[in-house]
Parts: C-alpha cells; structure tokens; sequence
C-alpha cells in the first residue's frame, strides 16, 4: 500500500464522495480542516506523501502493519479480526438505568460508556474524545469526567469527523486519550499510530481505543433535510434505535424521560437507506478490527452487548471494570458467535466487491497522479 | 556640444520598484539636457511599489527628440540595479556591443522568496552578461551605498560609474551643481562620496 | 514641481508629460481642477494639489483642486466652475471617461462658457490597468473636438491652447494622451503663466439659447444638437491650419505614414533608423476630431501606399478611409500611372473593371499591424518590411543561439510587507473553504484587484469595474430561488465603496438579495499613490473636512454592519463565518486597517518578528510552509540550507499576522 499525498487523497477520495468522515486525515496541519462535520481542504499543499493520505482507510488499510503494530500478529483472515476474548457485557450493578440522570441514554448494555469511566478512574487515560449529541446532530467533544461521559452515551447515525478532535488534542501535546470509533476511525486511529511517515519525534498518544459495531452511517445534511420534510425537529430526537433483522423500520424517541410529550416515530429503513453515505458502501470492517475493544449491540438482547477483547491493554480494562462493579460480563453463545461472524463476513464481501467496481483495487489507485501545471494570469505574455 | 558616442545614445537604468530608478533616469536626464542634447526617458512604473520590475530608456541625441521606448535590441549602455533584471533587458534590448554596470545585490521576487521558483546563482549570471555584452562591470553598489548611510546612494554610486565609463559628458562638476541645488552641504558631501566611489568602480 | 510654477518664459526643462499638461492648463490660467485617480493621469491633480495653499496670490494662481468621488462628478464639478466663468480642468484614466459619458455627453450638447479641456489618459497594453479602451472614440460619439499631443512640448501647448479653442466653441475638448507620452519625460520650453483675473458668477437670466447668457441645459435638443454640429465644422476649419498637424518627408512619398500621438516619435526613429526618410513620409495629426479633411486628402494625393499607426483602434484609419470615400479621389482614378493597388488584404482596391483609385491603406484593419496592445517601435518595422519589401532581421541583437538567456523567474507584483489585503484574502479564502459549498469572491478595484494572483490566493473569481464587484453580488445572491446555493461575497476598497459601491448596496438591501459586502477599508486610496477620499478627515490638500463614516452609511442603508481589524485574523474569520452562515440579507463586514505604505503606517511597527527555527517544522508534513509558500509575504524568506522559514529584517515591517498562521508557533512576535 502506497503512502501519497494530499492531491491523491483529494482527487480520489474527497471528491468522488468516497469519504466518511472519520476525521483521521483532519486537523493535522492547515490545509485538511474538520468544519461544521465535514471535511473541508484550505489552501493547497504539494506534498508527495502525506498523514492525510496514509491515515484515510480509504485510500487503503495497511493491514499487515496495523496487525503487526497492534496485536503483534500477522494479518488473519478472521472476518471478526484478532481477538483474546468475546463475551456479552452490560453496565454493571454501579451505574444502572434508574441512576442515569435525565440526560441521554444508554445504548444496549451501556458497556461503551462505563469502560470509558473506568478507564479514567483507573487512570489508563487522562480525557476521553467521545462523540455527544444535540437531539440527533453529533457533537464530537472531549470528556474527563463519568458525568461528561455519561452525557455522551447513546449511538451515533449521522457520521462526524470525531478524529480530527483526536489530532488536535494529540498536536496539543496531550497524552493517553481515550477514543470511541467508528470502525473506520478506529482504522484512521491506527494507520496513525504506526507513525506512517517515520517522524523521528514520534509518540503515540493513545489511551485506549474502543470501537463501535458498524453497518453504515448517515449522510448528516441528507438525513436533516429527510427530518425536516416529516416534520420532525432534529433536536428533539433524544434516542435512535435500529431494531435487528427482521425489522423494517429504525425508532426514534422524540423527547428526552421528563418529557410529557415523549413519543415515538418510525422510520423506514429503506428511507434510510438512502441516506447512507456512499462511502460506507465500500467499507469491509463490520466490528472494528484496529482497537483494543470492540463493543456492538448483541443480537438476540437489547439489554446487552457484545464485547469483542483484542489487546492485552483492553483486557485489563475490562478487568478493572468488572472488578469495580462497573460493568459484568457473561460467556456469550456459540450462535452469537457465528451470527456475528457471518455478518462481518458478508460487510467484507459485499465492500470488496464494491470497491472492485469503483476502481479501489486496481494499481492505478496507488500510483502518484500527474502534478497540473499550476495557470495564472501573470503566466501569459 | 560634445559629440556622443552614439547619437542617439540608449541607455537602460533598470532595477526593482523602490530602489530609485525614477531618481536615478532624472538625474541624468537632467545633467544631459542642461548641456542642451535632447532627451527622451520612457518609464514603465505604476505597479513598481508592489515589486515589479521597473525600466527607465533614457535616450540622449544631439539632433532629434526620440521616442519613449528604445528600438529592441539598440540599448547601448545597461545601468542595473538588480542583477537579474540586467538579464531580463538584455533579452530583449541587448546586443554584442552593448555595455553593463551591473549592481551584484541580488533582490528575489517573491516566486522565489517563497520558495516556488529558484534564482539563479551570482556566478551564472554573470558569465551570462559577460558573454551577452562587450564590456561589463560588476560591483556591489548596495552594500557601498549602506557603508555610506542609505542603500539608495546605489543609484548615485552607479551614476559614478556611468560617468567614468566616458560613454556620456557626466561630469562631475556638472553633478556637484545639480546637487547643491537641491540638497543641503552635508547631504551634498555624501552624494559626493557615492558618485566618486562609483567613478572608482571603472 | 516647482519649475511648473517658477519657471520663466523662454526656459526650457526636463519635465513628465503629466507636468507640461499641468504647465499647459496654468498657461491657460485654470481655476478648479478635479480628477479622480488613476494611472497614468494621477500625477496631474498631485502636482496641481500641491501648488496649494497659495500664499502669494498676485504672482502665482491660485486653484481650487478636488478628488472627486468618482469621474462623473469630477466632470461636473469641473463644469460647474466653467459654467461660473473659470476655465476648469476635469482628468481621468480612459474607464474613467465611460463613468463620466453620460454627463458628458449632455455637456457636449449643453455647451460650456468659460473653457473646459477634459484630459484623458489611455493605457494601451494595459500597462497599469486592465483593460485597455479606446477614448477617441468618444470624441466621436459625443461629438466634441479632441486634440491629441504627439510629444512633451505639444502637451503642453495643446492643453493651454485647448481653453481658447473651448472659448471659442463653447464646447469642452478633449486632450488625449497616453501612458508612454504621460509618464515619459521630455524638453518643454515654458510659455508664460496666467493669473486668472476672474470673479465666479453664474449668469442665466439671458435668452435660453445664448451660450453666454442663458441658463445651461440640453434642450431644445434638436437645435442645440444642429448648433452643435455646426461648432464641430467650425472646428474643423480651424484644424485645416494648426499647427499641431505637421508633415515631415518627400512631396512625394512611396508610404504614406499618418499618426498620431506617441506614435508619431516612434514613426520618425523608425524611419531613421533603416534611413527611409526619402521613402517615406510622415503626416502627423494632432486636431484628430473633427478630421480637418482638407489636410488629410491633400497628402493622399501624393501617395500610393498609406500606413496608419496609432494605438488602440483603427480611429484614425477608419475616419480617413470614410473621408476618402467621400472624396473626389476615388472613382476618377490617380493622376500617373502605376498598378492599381496589387490585392493586398484590405487595401480597399478589390478588382474589378472600375477605375480604381491607386492607393492600398495599411494598417490595423489590414493586420500589418497588430489590432490589440500597445504600439512600438517593432511593429512599425515589422509593417515596414512587408510594405516597403525591406530585408528582413532589421532589429539586430545577438547570433542566433547566443540569444537563449538562462530561465529567469519571473518579477510578480505582490502585496506589500503589512499589507492587510493578504491578511483580508488568506482569511477570506479559509472561511470559503471551511465553508465547503464552493462560495466565491466578486472583485473590485484597488490594490486589491491583486486577490486574483496567487499572490492574492486566487481570491477574486470576477474582476471588471469600479463598484462592479458590489453589483454583480447583489445579483448572484437573488439566484437562491434558481438553486445557487454558493455563498457570495464581494470586497472593495474604502475609496471605491464611495466611487460606486453604495448604488448596488441599496439596490442589493432593497431587494433582498443575499451575499456578504467585506470592504477593505485601508484609509486611502493607496494603488494609485495614496490619495485621500470622502472616507478621510482630510482633503485633497490637506485640510481639515468632515468625513463619511462607512460604517454608519452601511447600518443607514440597512445591511447588518459589523467592523474588525484583519490582522486579527480570528476574530475576522469568526465574523465572516457568522456571515456566510447567515443565508439572508446583506451583510458588511469592514475590515479597517491601515495601508502599510500609508502616512501613519509607514516607519512604525507594531512587532519584533522572529522565527524560532527550533519549532518550525520547514516544508514536513504539517506545515509544508504555510507561511512562505501560501501566505508569501515579501518579509518571509524560504532558507533552502537549513530548510526553515526566517524573517527578512529589511523588509519584514512588523505586522505580527504571519505568527497567527505558524501551525508550530514558530514566529515569535514581541511587543515594540
């Protein structure tokens, strides 16, 4: 896999919509900048090779590496990736639902949530970059307190650029962040972490990196303009949730527990469908393979989630947790198992087949493109 | 009246916007008419404060009044205040006849200041300009004009210059009048001091 | 300077064309002078300005002269005084005549009383414009008399005489001149100055068509129209002697020549040069509307070849060749014999079994000569060669292959150190493309008008006229309901929103049109040298007078107004956001900072700028040397041995902005 610059990652990503928005490649330097939830290009840079282009997971996941760097082990065919442990886990007996104050609520077993607590309260990270919520809009934000983190919890549909607030924290200078990802940001997460350009300064910031489960994600501007023609505020939205197979329709709570008013709406899922960032289409990691825990609903209970253990680090994280009270875990079925590996299987084939067609894998994809001659008016006689 | 060199005589005073080439072209202009030739002196200026090239073609003639801009390639005497503008006159009004006083200070335009363009080095340019002329003299006027008070004495240090090559009746007496005209005694002495540090270049 | 008023009868002095013009109008003994800047006539309202205050009013004149707002109202204000009874002097660049045309035009019709020359200064090749238009053609079009002077005495001569002729006329004329007529220097031997001896009073009670007498206005058209006409015939007599139109060469000649202002000294050397002074003649005409048809035909008849050198259009060629048409020379044939005019494009003798008369025209029309850019000697000998069959490779230079000098980068124009347009524009194209929905810049005028260089981070997406940029806003942004969903933004510069920026502001506020108005407010008018404006509290001599208060005009005409400074480049960013982000209405955002070459800028500094070449990271992924490569101002240097940026202390003059760029924080500022 070739390292190229930013004209590559803009002429082949950027603007053929390809990006979903991880953030990875943002805020770095001053020419790639997260705005408003997107993705905006400042100015114009030259380089040959750039963090931009190395951190995309579009432009190609340097998977050897990322194995190598991550688990020490060479790449698995595995569609659920390396793992020590899986388990089915929920918050525990500490933080229950009747303690959760009126502001957002858990998703599934609520395990995201507690891990980051205890991360901090065990010291493992000094912040947490989480992505919170305004109704439905996502508000990525960083935390280092259980109620900042509380106020985060909650799935995320519309994709938002969380890693750029990663990059900017880590210009910063700070260390041991927490991050909670996408599976793609959690890819972003870690071609960075390899030091894809050898600085000989380099420190890897990272904490703790918890991915998310992972179909697609919504195109924000699509999905508000979709609300606002249902008459639907975004801001009201105060939970989201996508029942599993065979539902036909995704949930949304309009208004938060205090609410009087409180309702539910249902939205077609072939609604929803549209509104899925073409990007996510062509990509093949369903359960977040680059991090040190992967956390997705579990099937057969919504009460509970799946807790995918990948490093020795993530292990005694959640150790710690259980320990705490913070979160219990139980052994999780073989036809969990298979279900969950099944589908990854099926996001894996499905996104190599669409990156066959988008021209991703052919080796033109990482040839440098010809340098434009740069025109001005002065430039004519 | 003196016979010129050449009658009309071209000569070329170029630089960048700022370092006086206005002054310089009048000064000379002055000392020239006063002696009665006709003189023509054609400038391009205007953008010149935002660091453009500027070019002053002075043409001094005993007979007729010339045009402002000389016939290419008929200049017969390049006074420069920036080595790399000498190149760029000799381009298009050069000749293998032509003579060049050429300031060595270079002053990068901004393609290269900010690192998109590359200038060429001092040696090159000068081999250059020695092949593109008949006679050429190089010298650092700039840093002779700061050792006296103010890089702008490079103009009068080149006019020095000019005048001992001969080609033109610059005398210094006729300059030394000009100046105490204008300036005050002390101010007189230091224009002085450059006009025959540049005469000492030759 | 001074010369223009101390020198005496009989001297002769090395002077600009724009002096001898200055010189010519006190000859004339003007009273009022009004102007608005623009290169290459701006000299001429500095040096007048500069003869003020008057201190000595019996031994030199004294002269009221004005900045105007814009053009229009310089022609006006410059009527008003000839209206008045004091000979006025109106000056501008060639857009400037179209800004004043309207008035112009009714003035023509009107007529003047005491006299009024209106100096116009065309800029063929463009050299400090961009455009570069034809004003003679408006000598025609309103129908007034226009004199063109060919060198630096005439410049003089021509201006002061243009008041008699306007006198006698009651009509304004028209002095045309050129860039390289205007900022060349030449010999003027001086005439004698005028102290104008007269009381200004408006005198209208007489009969309405009394020119003397009668109130001054346009109708009754027809007839001030038919009297008109016949002021220019009278003017046409009068050129039959001038003067101004001068032959030099055989009786006879084998190429006719007929010029007109510059180019008539490029002619002559040209001639000279390749000795074809006994081949060649030179018909110089400097009363070029009406044509004194006389004059003209009576040359051609010597001739059988007609070469027109003039710059921009084909004025002159056109108008000889309708008079030629109209003469008694063609159908009749030439006296002598010799070949019909041999087919040469355009030469006006196509073949047929007519008589034809003998003679080919060359010139632009037949492409001898180039139709765009400015005249030079080359492209007269470039014309020569192939009419008059000469040698080719006249020009000289070097052996072929010597010629190939080494690449030289080339020179551009760029802001200066300080300058807050760059400051302005990086912030304008950083808040653009956050933005992320391709929204662009209309420009404008000024020093700004530079936005469209990459200098200026290719800001500007149009650039046209004066106020231009404001009008083309105000109608892009009523293009929402057509599914333009593009932020707009217009800039100009504190001088130009006076010039002409308010009229599409209120048409923009009136009709709700969406778009965001930055004017770039640098307290002058500074491309063209500095000159001060409404915006200011002081005059065109430097008095103290009242000054408009943008700000307080914008939140008059009811746009939501806000003013920061653009060194500071957060907050200036913060508020165009809130701008772009806001898809109604329009807003103001005054960026008020001075121009580094201004009076109070020039000489101090805010900053000690340092770079700490520990922290910068060079040309590495990260910065890629954001402050050389993009930002570039002339203070930055790129060190290519040790790969950092560092401060050139000569020419850095201590703004601080490029520390707020450094991704590292390597600039180091520190308070002065």
């Amino acid at each position: 896999m070739q390292i190229l610059g930013p004209a590559e990652l803009s002429n082949r990503i950027l603007a053929r919509d390809l990006c979903t928005l991880c953030g990875a490649c943002a805020d770095l330097c001053p020419y790639v900048k997260s705005h408003q939830g997107k993705i905006a290009r400042l100015f114009s840079c030259d380089k040959e090779t750039g963090r931009c282009h190395a951190a995309c997971p579009k432009t190609g996941v340097d998977q050897e590496k990322n194995s190598s760097s991550l688990f020490h082990k060479p790449l698995t065919e595995n569609p659920l990736g390396h793992y020590r442990s899986v388990h089915m886990a929920r918050m525990g007996s500490l933080i229950t639902r009747e303690k959760q104050g009126p502001g957002k609520e858990f998703q599934n077993g609520g395990s995201v949530s507690v891990l980051v607590i205890a991360a901090l309260q065990m010291g493992m990270i000094k912040s947490a970059i989480l992505t919170g919520s305004h109704g439905i809009i996502p508000d990525p934000r960083t935390v280092t307190t259980p109620e900042d983190v509380l106020e985060c919890a909650g799935s995320r549909y519309i994709a938002v650029p969380t890693m750029a607030m990663f990059n900017r924290a880590a210009s910063k200078g700070d260390e041991n962040i927490g991050v909670v990802g996408t599976p793609c940001q959690m890819a972003g997460l870690a071609n960075l972490r390899t030091n894809p350009l050898e600085f000989p300064d380099f420190k890897d910031p990272t904490g703790i990196a918890i991915g998310l489960f992972c179909t697609w994600a919504l195109d924000g501007d699509g999905f508000l303009i979709y609300l606002k023609g249902k008459e639907i505020d975004p801001a009201h939205i105060s939970f989201m949730d996508i029942p599993p197979p065979p539902a036909k329709a995704a949930i949304l709570t309009l208004g938060n527990r205090q609410d009087m008013t409180r309702r539910e709406v249902k939205i077609p899922l072939e609604d929803l469908r549209k509104l899925v960032l073409p990007g996510c289409a062509v990509c093949p990691d369903m359960t977040s393979l680059y991090c040190d825990i992967s956390v997705g609903a579990l099937e057969h209970d919504p009460g509970w989630n799946t807790l995918i253990v990948r490093t020795e680090k993530g292990e005694r994280l959640v150790d710690y947790a259980v320990e705490k009270g913070l979160l219990t875990t139980a052994p999780i079925s073989g036809e969990s198992m298979d279900g969950l590996a099944l589908a990854a299987q099926n996001k894996r084939e499905r996104a190599v087949s669409a990156q066959r067609s988008m021209g991703m894998l052919d080796p033109e994809f990482q040839k440098p493109l010809k340098p434009e001659p740069q025109k001005t008016i002065m430039g004519f006689r | 009246m003196v016979n010129l060199l050449h009658d009309p005589y071209n000569l070329i005073i170029t630089g960048v916007g700022g370092q006086g080439n206005v002054i310089s072209s009048r000064m000379i202009g002055n000392m020239l008419a006063a002696k009665g030739f006709k003189v023509t002196i054609g400038e391009t200026f205007g953008a010149s404060q935002r660091g453009g090239s500027v070019m002053s073609h002075v043409r001094i003639s005993s007979k007729a009044t010339l045009s402002p801009q000389i016939p290419v390639h008929r200049a017969h005497m390049v006074v420069s205040l920036e080595p790399m503008e000498t190149l760029r006159v000799l381009e298009d009004y050069g000749n293998q006849d032509i003579c060049v006083i050429c300031n060595t200070r270079p002053t990068h335009p901004i393609g290269v200041i900010s690192g998109r363009l590359d200038y060429p080095s001092m040696a090159e340019m000068e081999g250059r300009i020695r092949e593109l002329s008949r006679q050429s003299w190089f010298f650092d006027a700039t840093s002779m004009a700061t050792r006296i008070g103010d890089p702008i004495f490079a103009n009068i240090i080149m006019a020095g210059a000019l005048a001992a090559t001969g080609d033109l009746p610059l005398e210094r007496s006729l300059f030394e009048k000009n100046l105490k005209s204008k300036f005050s005694p002390d101010k007189v002495t230091l224009n002085l001091k450059a006009f025959d540090q540049g005469y000492a270049m030759i | 300077m001074s010369v223009l008023i101390r020198g005496n009868p009989g001297d002769t002095h090395l002077m600009m064309g724009n002096e001898a013009i200055v010189r010519g109008a006190l000859e004339a003994g003007i009273s009022v002078a009004a102007g608005y800047p623009g290169t290459p006539s701006s000299e001429i309202i500095e040096t007048l300005a500069r003869l003020s205050p008057n201190t000595d009013p019996d031994n030199y004149p004294d002269i009221y002269t004005e900045w105007s707002v814009n053009e229009k109202v310089a022609l006006e204000v410059a009527a008003a005084a000839s209206f008045a009874g004091l000979r006025s002097l109106a000056v501008m660049k060639q857009p400037g005549v179209n800004v004043a045309a309207d008035f112009l035009m009714h003035l023509a019709l009107s007529g003047v009383r005491a006299g009024m020359v209106l100096i116009v200064a065309d800029d063929p090749g463009a050299l400090s414009s961009i455009n570069e238009g034809e004003t003679r053609l408006y000598a025609k079009l309103m129908e007034i008399p226009m004199l063109e002077p060919g060198n630096f005495q005439e410049a003089k001569d021509m201006t002061c005489w243009a008041f008699e002729l306007s006198e006698r006329l009651n009509m304004p004329v028209l002095v045309r001149t050129v860039t390289r007529l205007s900022h060349a220097s030449g010999s003027v031997t001086l005439g004698t100055l005028t102290i104008p001896d007269r009381r200004a009073f408006f005198r209208f009670d007489g009969e309405v068509l009394d020119p003397m007498e009668g109130p001054i206005m346009t109708p009754p058209v027809e007839i001030k129209h038919r009297s008109q006409l016949a002021k220019l015939d009278q003017a046409a007599e009068i050129f039959e002697g001038s003067i101004f139109n001068t032959y030099e060469g055989p009786e006879a000649p084998e190429l006719l020549i007929i010029t007109t202002s510059i180019c008539d000294l490029y002619s002559r050397e040209v001639v000279n040069l390749y000795d074809l002074g006994n081949r060649v003649g030179i018909l110089k005409l400097g009363t070029t509307w009406p044509l004194p048809s006389r004059t003209v035909l009576e040359r051609l008849k010597t001739t059988r070849k007609v070469l027109f050198i003039e710059e921009v259009q084909p004025f002159i060629e056109e108008a000889v060749k309708v008079l030629f048409a109209g003469s008694d020379m063609v159908g009749q044939g030439m006296a002598g014999s010799g070949e019909a005019g041999s087919g040469t494009p355009g030469s006006g003798t196509a073949g047929s079994g007519m008589a034809r008369p003998g003679i080919a025209f060359y010139g632009k029309l037949s492409r001898h000569i180039p139709m765009a850019g400015e005249m030079n000697p080359e492209r007269i000998t470039r014309a020569l060669e192939t009419i008059l069959d000469l040698a080719p490779g006249l020009n000289g230079g070097y052996p072929v292959g010597q010629a190939e000098t080494l690449p030289i980068p080339p020179r551009e124009i760029s802001f200066c150190p300080g300058c807050p347009h760059r400051a302005s524009f990086f912030s304008i194209n950083m808040v653009l493309a956050l933005d992320n929905r391709r929204g662009f810049t209309c420009g404008d005028i000024g020093c700004y008008s530079m936005g469209m260089l990459p200098g200026g981070f290719s800001t500007l997406k149009t650039l046209h006229s004066m106020g231009s940029g404001s009008g083309l806003a105000s109608g892009f942004g009523k293009l929402g309901r057509f599914g333009m969903n593009q932020p707009v933004v217009a800039v100009c510069g504190d001088s130009t929103f006076f010039h002409s920026a308010m009229p599409p502001l209120v048409n923009a506020i009136h009709n709700k049109s969406a778009f965001t108005l930055v004017i770039l407010d640098n307290s002058g008018t500074a491309m063209t040298g500095f000159q001060p404006h409404p915006g200011l509290p002081v005059d065109t001599i430097g008095n103290q007078v009242p000054s408009i208060d943008i700000e307080k005009v914008c939140r008059a005409m009811g746009a939501l107004t806000r003013t920061c400074d653009p060194f500071d480049l957060e907050t200036t960013q913060q508020y165009l956001l809130d701008c772009i982000n806001d898809p109604e209405g329009v807003k103001v955002l005054i960026l008020k900072q001075a121009c580094a070459l201004s009076p109070q800028k020039r000489h101090t500094r805010s900053f000690e700028v340092k770079v700490d070449k520990e922290l910068c990271i060079g040309d590495a992924c990260g910065c890629n040397r954001i402050c050389t490569r993009i930002f570039s101002c002339p203070g930055l240097i790129w060190d290519g041995e040790s790969l950092r940026a560092e401060i050139n202390e000569v020419l850095c003059v201590g703004c601080g902005v490029c520390a707020s760029i450094c991704p590292s924080n390597a600039i180091v500022l520190k308070e002065i």
